[in-house]
């Protein structure tokens, strides 16, 4: 095994662990929230796991842009292959963070689904970036391909800020967790909460070091080929 | 409890599945690789 390929199993271990102690904690050490029915009080502490998904979900779309910016500055593919990979863990979860944000919205507002302006501009931002793949995979010339998708990635992250602030900008019934004068969680619940985020953080990297792997591989693999003529 | 633990396994669920399916997606190109590089190093090398 490669010295790069053993130091990523060790961080990926390090990340799962992460998680783990994430989950035990929120389960567990994070305390009750108070004034809520049983059912609601146990969803509650889906917000452990969903809000630091959300929060996955922007950042790698902000990465995405990040890798798009700096491929039209450049020119160099590995900026290219950046956003893709960060677009696709995006994706994943967002998928989490809807579904999550889903089935704790049951017992909290008696509905699986509303049409709030937070949930209507996530879903934006989720088939945005479903379409970013599908302009991707319309175009067959790589430096073309990588041209479009790099003006597109920037465009299409405008949508992040804006589901962001939907829920301080409109009338919603969405939670607004972070505000400009306080924060919606008691003391006992923000280590919980702030380990959960730099858990999920650290996971987002090992899963971006992983695709990038992956990538990298992608290239290999075509460099084969062209040098095979097939 | 059981809205709380859906949705812990539906985050569980999407993370696992991404890991996995990049994991599988890599074997077969480490394969694919494998298999053409020993194509070219038969190409290179003069016939016996």
């Amino acid at each position: 095994m490669a010295r790069n390929d053993r130091g990523l199993t060790a961080l990926t271990a390090v990340a799962a662990a992460g998680i783990l102690l994430a989950a035990a904690f929120a389960l567990i050490l994070a305390p009750r929230a108070a004034g809520l029915t049983p059912n609601e009080t146990f969803a509650q502490r889906i917000i452990y796991f969903h809000v630091p998904s959300a929060w996955l979900s922007m950042l790698a779309f902000g990465v995405t842009m990040v890798g798009s910016i700096g491929y039209l500055a450049s020119g160099q593919r590995r900026w290219d292959g950046l956003a893709l990979c960060s677009a696709e863990i995006g994706i994943a979860f967002t998928l989490a963070a809807m579904a999550s944000g889903s089935v704790w919205a049951k017992p909290a507002w008696n509905a699986w689904w509303t049409w709030d302006p937070r949930l209507t501009t996530y879903t934006v931002v989720l088939l945005l970036y479903i379409s970013y793949f599908m302009l991707r995979d319309a175009m067959d010339d790589p430096a073309r391909r990588a041209r479009f998708a790099a003006v597109y990635g920037i465009f299409a992250f405008l949508s992040v800020p804006i589901t962001f602030f939907s829920i301080r900008w409109w009338r919603t019934i969405h939670p607004v967790l972070f505000d400009a004068k306080n924060f919606g969680l008691s003391h006992g619940m923000r280590p919980v909460f702030f380990f959960s985020l730099a858990a999920f953080t650290l996971l987002y990297v090992i899963l971006l070091l992983h695709r990038l792997r992956l990538e990298r591989s992608k290239e290999a693999v075509e460099g084969l080929r062209e040098q095979l003529g097939y | 409890m059981g809205y709380m633990v859906a949705a812990y396994l539906i985050i569980w669920f999407a993370t696992f599945a991404f890991l996995f399916s990049i994991m599988r997606r890599q074997r077969g190109l480490e394969r694919e690789i494998a298999l053409l590089s020993e194509v070219a190093r038969e190409k290179d090398s003069p016939a016996t």
